[in-house]
Formats: structure tokens, C-alpha cells, sequence
């Protein structure tokens, strides 16, 4: 799981989304709090002038008796200031006399601080009436008929504005998780779409590889033209390689042979010594040429552009019964009409021509062919090929001895046993394996089994 | 009967024109493509042996021609490249038969008799006709086991018709069949070869079709 993870997020796919949704999580982060911040101080500036308003008011209604104690000419119009612990609170003192205080604060009682004198209006927080958080607003007043000092204060629970913050924060955290859910989908959305165009060009490739298809076709975004292109003239130029390549050993092998062939007509009949030297050698630099010829054309797997096997198949059998032609040998073929060799037709004609010919060598009366798809283990699909014979096959040791001959190729003169040679080392550049198993009529049988992409 | 040989090698199509002659057969070579499509698609020949790897177009290409243009005669390819794709498509392409290169001629004269034979709806190499016999192989020609002399001419001439038993042949048809096209042809001489052949066998079985030429047939109630 951790490694998946881990794999996705290396990915093209992983790295764009990772790197868009951390910025926009940063930046919405910022913003919200930025967001919050601002919506407290707006809170508090508001609950602050309604304090210093209010201070205001007190002072303007206040008057000295003439038994010389401070009262308000009117009440203040707030009735919070009358219910106890309503939450709205005043007291004014005056150091060494009772403080004279609004009835909301019942028996409690500020304790202005008498050291700390300060004609300016301050503002700060502390505990009030029944535990209550207030925020108070003060200031020391001289009143203008008298010059005795009063210590003005005014106090309101901060309980709806700290309600009032929570509950905007607790809406800003849900609106902005929704905001980034919203944007990483629209960032998944928008990597998708703007990398299907990448995973198209990787479908088309793996369709000229599979031999459904030859070139990349069809119009690209601007950005993914060129490399089209390019992948494009790389397969031409691998294909032009290989023509090359084949057409030298075509080339090659008409030129060496004509002569051979002219060579070996003049000494045939002959059987004087040097003519039989003659005939020997030239067969002998005919085998040579055969075999090196045969394993130069082997492309390999991954290459070419598939066929149908079947169809193919009975082109193979053709050849091969006119080849035996004499021996009258039947033919039977088995094979799904739909199945596909993903590789160069060279390699399958060479295969399965060597195979069935080789089986038509031995055969008594009939070679069979089945082709089918084993699926064995679901990851790797393979098919197999059975080329079998009646002939009279060869005992169980000499089986082994055909396999260790084809297998030591390189070391064994050509032309030489079952030419199952060849067949193997096919085979093996396709990354299959091959084997020869007596069958139950006692004639060889050939397991070809070939990976399918 | 007639052959065209396609083949640009000039040591090999000698060597293998001699052969042929030797077997009793007309033979025309040419050593490019366009050329032998040119011949092949012009004269009427018993057979083609074409080699693969021709100048100016190869032997793919030619027969895939012959073929689209509905030409029907037997075609044996030569290959150099020992490769069943070549054989695969070779077949594929019409032909009838292969060899590949280096063959001996023995073997290429036996399958282009088993190719005329069999164009020509013959099973057996030997060919009959009430006691005649020849024998495709040997070349020798027998009436009621005696064996007669024929030129090589008479014996062209006698096996065209033999492989075409019943059938009745013009001279224009047997001139072009007995003779390659360099020869300076004369019909006159069709007549001469086969009152030749019939004293030979001293049996009847070539008869004359007023206007339109010969058939071969054994009619036993006219002996």
C-alpha cells in the first residue's frame, strides 16, 4: 500500500496533483486565517467603541451631589445594567470612598488598579461577576465642578464575541476544506484530461508493438506533435534498418548460391576424385551459408508486425506439402481463427515451416497441428504450438540428445539432425521455450510455447 | 512442348536451357522480369520456371501480373533464399511448385514433367493411347511394346498431342508449342512431322480434322 502510494506519487500524474493541492492547501490556509484574524480585530474595534461610548455616556450624566457624592443625573437607558449579572457592568471609584457601582455586578467588585493612574481610555480582559470573561474600558476622570478623581469603568461579557469568532472560524475551516476538496477534484479532472493525450500515445505505441497497427496516427496537441513524429520516423528508420539487413543476406545468398548451383550441376555424374572433392566441399559451403543465413534473418521478438496465425498457417502447410510432396503426407490443422503472432512473419514462416517439415520428414501417414491459448498464470499469457507426427519417432534417451544439439547451436556443424536448431533458437529470441516429447502414437511431438504481449 | 525460362544468371540458364533441350522441349530464355512477363503474357507455354531474384521486376511481381491477367500456365520458382517466406509467398503468389537453389537438374526436369502432366489432367508419367506408350521420363515412345525412333522434333510434336489426347489441335498450336520463338516457323512442316510419326507407329491414332488441324485418338473399331 505504502509503496503504491509512493509509486503514485512519482508518477507524472502524482507529482502535478501533490504539487497543486499543497499549494492551494497553503494558500487557502493563509487566506483563512488572514480571513479570521481580520473578522476578530473588526469584532473587537466594534465592542471596543461601544465601550468607550458608553464610558462616554456615564461620564455625561454624572454629577456630584451636594452631600458630595457622586450619582447619575438620570439612569442609564440599558435595563442590562440593572439585572444582575446580566453581562453589562459599570463602577466608578474614587480611592478611600465606596465604589459606586451599576446593580448588574450584585456584591461583586472591581479592583481598579489605584498605582497605575491613566487619564487616556485602556482596555483589557479579566474575570467579572459569576466567572464571566468581560472586557473592560477605563479611564480616571476629573469631574469639572470638582477636582476630586474618579476611576471610571465600564465592563461587557465577551461571551457573544468569542460565540460570534467560533462560530465564524468553525464556517471558515468548513467552507475552505470544501474549497480544496472542490479544487483537488478539479486538479484530478484537469491532470487527466490534460494527460490523456500522453496515455493515448502510450495505447497507440503498445498497438505497434502488439502489430495492430504500424505507424502513430491521428492528430496530437501541438506540444505531443513532435515527439510523434520522431517516435514515428525512429520506427521507420528501425524498419528500414531491418529491410536493409535482410535484403543484404537475400542479396547475399542469391549471389553465393547461383554459383554453388552451377558448380555443383558440372561435377554432378562425375565420380572421379577430384569432382567427388568438389561435390563434398561445395555442399559443405552450402550448409554453411544455409545455416548462417538462417540465423542472420532471425529478427527477434518485439519486432515486426504480427499476422494471424491460422491464415498464415495454411500458406506454411502448403508449402511444406508440396516440399514433401512424394511422401503424401495429410496435414491437419487446429488453431483459433482469431490468434495472433505478435513478431516478424519471417520468424514465424521459418518456425513453423522447419517445424511441420521437419515433422513431415518422419511422419508415416499424417502431421498434426494444434495451436492454442494457455492462460496459466493471468499475468503472462502464452500460446502453445503441438507439431506432432506419426512417425516412428526416437527413443526417450535421444530426446535429450536433440535438445542438447540444438541448444550447443553455435558448436555443431549445420545442416546436420531434425534442423530443429533454428526452431529453438526462434524461439528463444521470443523469449519461449521449446520441446519434443514422444507422443502417445509413438511419433515425435513439438511443444512450442510463445509469450503473447 | 514449351518452356520459358526466366533466370538472370546466364551460367545457370545455360546449363539448365541445355537440359531441357535435351529432354525435347522448346525453350525460350530471357534473363530480366519485364522481359519474361512480356513473353510469358504473349506466348503460349506449357510451362514457366522463374527465378525470383530478377532485374528490373522480380518474380513475385511477374507472376502476381500473369495470375491477375488470367494466365493459367504451370509455374515453377526458383528460389536462392532458403527461407519459407519466400516459399509461402511464392505459392501465394500462383505458382505451382519450388526448388530451391542449388538443386540438380534431374530433380527441376521431374517436377516440371509432373507440372505439364498435371496441367494437362495426365496422373501418370506414362502416357497412353490405345498401344502407344510414351514414357515422360525416358522419352522413349512404344507401339505395342515395340520401340520406335522419332526425331527430336517428331517427339515434341507427338507428346504435345499425347498430353492433350482427344482434343483438337491446330497447326498454329503445335507450331508454337514445338518451337521456341527464334525458330523460323513453317506449318508446312507440321504436316511433314506427322506423316512421319504415323509411319512410324504403322497405327492410325493421329487424325487429320479438315481445316482445323489434328487429334490424337485411339479408335479401335477402325483398325
Amino acid at each position: 500500500m505504502i509503496a503504491k502510494l509512493r509509486h503514485f506519487f512519482k508518477s507524472l500524474t502524482g507529482r502535478l496533483l501533490m504539487s497543486a493541492v499543497l499549494w492551494s492547501m497553503a494558500a487557502l490556509a493563509i487566506g483563512g486565517y488572514s480571513l479570521s484574524l481580520l473578522f476578530q480585530s473588526y469584532l473587537l474595534r466594534d465592542f471596543d467603541d461601544d465601550l468607550s461610548l458608553l464610558l462616554d455616556s456615564m461620564v455625561g450624566v454624572s454629577e456630584i451631589s451636594r452631600d458630595g457624592v457622586i450619582r447619575f443625573g438620570r439612569p442609564l437607558a440599558d435595563q442590562r445594567f440593572v439585572t444582575p449579572e446580566s453581562g453589562s457592568y459599570w463602577q466608578i471609584s474614587e480611592s478611600g470612598q465606596l465604589p459606586f457601582r451599576s446593580r448588574s455586578l450584585w456584591d461583586f467588585e472591581f479592583t481598579p488598579d489605584a498605582e497605575h493612574r491613566t487619564f487616556a481610555l485602556r482596555f483589557y480582559e479579566t474575570v467579572g461577576p459569576g466567572g464571566q470573561t468581560v472586557r473592560v474600558a477605563e479611564r480616571d476622570i476629573i469631574l469639572p465642578e470638582s477636582d476630586r478623581l474618579f476611576h471610571y469603568l465600564v465592563a461587557k461579557d465577551t461571551a457573544s464575541v468569542q460565540a460570534a469568532i467560533y462560530e465564524f472560524n468553525r464556517f471558515l475551516i468548513f467552507a475552505l476544506s470544501a474549497l480544496v476538496l472542490t479544487v483537488t477534484m478539479a486538479l484530478v479532472v484537469q491532470v487527466s484530461y490534460g494527460l490523456r493525450p500522453l496515455r493515448r500515445l502510450r495505447g497507440s505505441l503498445s498497438d505497434i508493438r502488439t502489430g495492430r497497427g504500424t505507424r502513430i496516427e491521428g492528430d496530437w496537441p501541438e506540444d505531443l506533435q513532435p515527439l510523434a513524429e520522431e517516435i514515428n520516423a525512429l520506427i521507420e528508420q528501425n524498419e528500414k534498418l531491418l529491410d536493409r539487413a535482410r535484403t543484404h543476406v537475400g542479396n547475399l545468398a542469391h549471389a553465393l548460391k547461383t554459383p554453388l548451383a552451377v558448380i555443383q550441376n558440372d561435377v554432378e555424374g562425375a565420380d572421379d576424385k577430384k569432382s567427388i572433392r568438389i561435390k563434398t566441399q561445395t555442399s559443405l559451403i552450402l550448409d554453411h551459408v544455409n545455416h548462417h543465413l538462417k540465423r542472420a534473418r532471425i529478427a527477434g521478438g518485439g519486432s515486426g508486425l504480427g499476422l494471424l496465425i491460422d491464415e498464415r498457417l495454411q500458406k506454411i502447410i502448403k508449402a511444406v506439402s508440396i516440399a514433401n510432396r512424394e511422401r503424401g503426407i495429410g496435414f491437419t490443422l487446429n488453431c483459433p481463427q482469431e490468434m495472433r503472432f505478435d513478431g516478424e512473419k519471417q520468424d514465424f514462416d521459418e518456425l513453423m515451416g522447419n517445424l511441420i517439415d521437419n515433422a513431415g520428414k518422419w511422419a508415416r501417414s499424417t502431421v498434426q497441428i494444434r495451436v492454442q491459448a494457455v492462460a496459466d498464470s493471468p499475468r503472462r499469457p502464452f500460446m502453445e504450438i503441438r507439431v506432432e507426427d506419426d512417425g516412428p519417432g526416437v527413443a526417450e534417451a535421444e530426446l535429450e540428445a536433440l535438445f542438447e544439439r540444438g541448444k550447443r547451436l553455435d558448436e555443431r556443424v549445420p545442416g546436420t539432425g531434425l534442423g530443429l536448431a533454428i526452431v529453438r533458437d526462434i524461439v528463444e529470441m521470443y523469449g519461449g521455450n521449446a520441446q519434443l516429447e514422444l507422443a502417445p502414437s509413438g511419433g515425435l511431438r513439438a511443444i512450442v510455447r510463445l509469450p503473447s504481449k | 512442348m514449351r518452356i520459358l525460362l526466366v533466370e538472370d544468371d546466364e551460367n545457370l540458364a545455360d546449363q539448365i536451357k541445355q537440359s531441357l533441350l535435351d529432354a525435347g522441349y522448346a525453350v525460350d530464355v530471357t534473363g530480366d522480369g519485364e522481359d519474361g512477363h512480356f513473353l510469358g503474357d504473349t506466348e503460349p507455354y506449357d510451362a514457366v520456371i522463374l527465378d525470383l531474384g530478377l532485374p528490373i521486376m522480380d518474380g513475385q511481381s511477374v507472376l502476381r501480373k500473369w495470375r491477375a491477367d488470367g494466365k493459367s500456365m504451370p509455374v515453377l520458382i526458383l528460389t536462392a533464399r532458403d527461407s519459407w517466406t519466400d516459399k509461402v509467398e511464392g505459392l501465394d503468389a500462383g505458382a505451382d511448385d519450388f526448388l530451391t537453389k542449388p538443386f540438380i537438374v534431374e530433380e527441376l526436369l521431374a517436377r516440371l514433367r509432373a507440372l505439364i502432366r498435371r496441367s494437362a489432367g495426365q496422373a501418370s508419367p506414362q502416357l497412353e493411347c490405345g498401344p502407344v506408350m510414351l514414357d515422360t521420363r525416358s522419352g522413349k515412345v512404344t507401339v505395342s511394346g515395340r520401340a520406335i525412333k522419332l526425331t527430336a522434333q517428331e517427339f515434341k510434336l507427338l507428346s504435345y498431342l499425347m498430353h492433350h489426347e482427344g482434343k483438337v489441335i491446330s497447326r498454329t498450336e503445335l507450331t508454337e508449342h514445338i518451337y521456341d520463338q527464334d525458330f523460323d516457323r513453317d506449318s508446312n512442316t507440321i504436316e511433314v512431322f506427322v506423316n512421319r510419326i504415323r509411319k512410324k507407329m504403322d497405327i492410325l491414332i493421329i487424325h487429320t480434322v479438315r481445316g482445323l488441324g489434328y487429334r490424337l485418338e485411339w479408335d479401335e473399331a477402325a483398325t
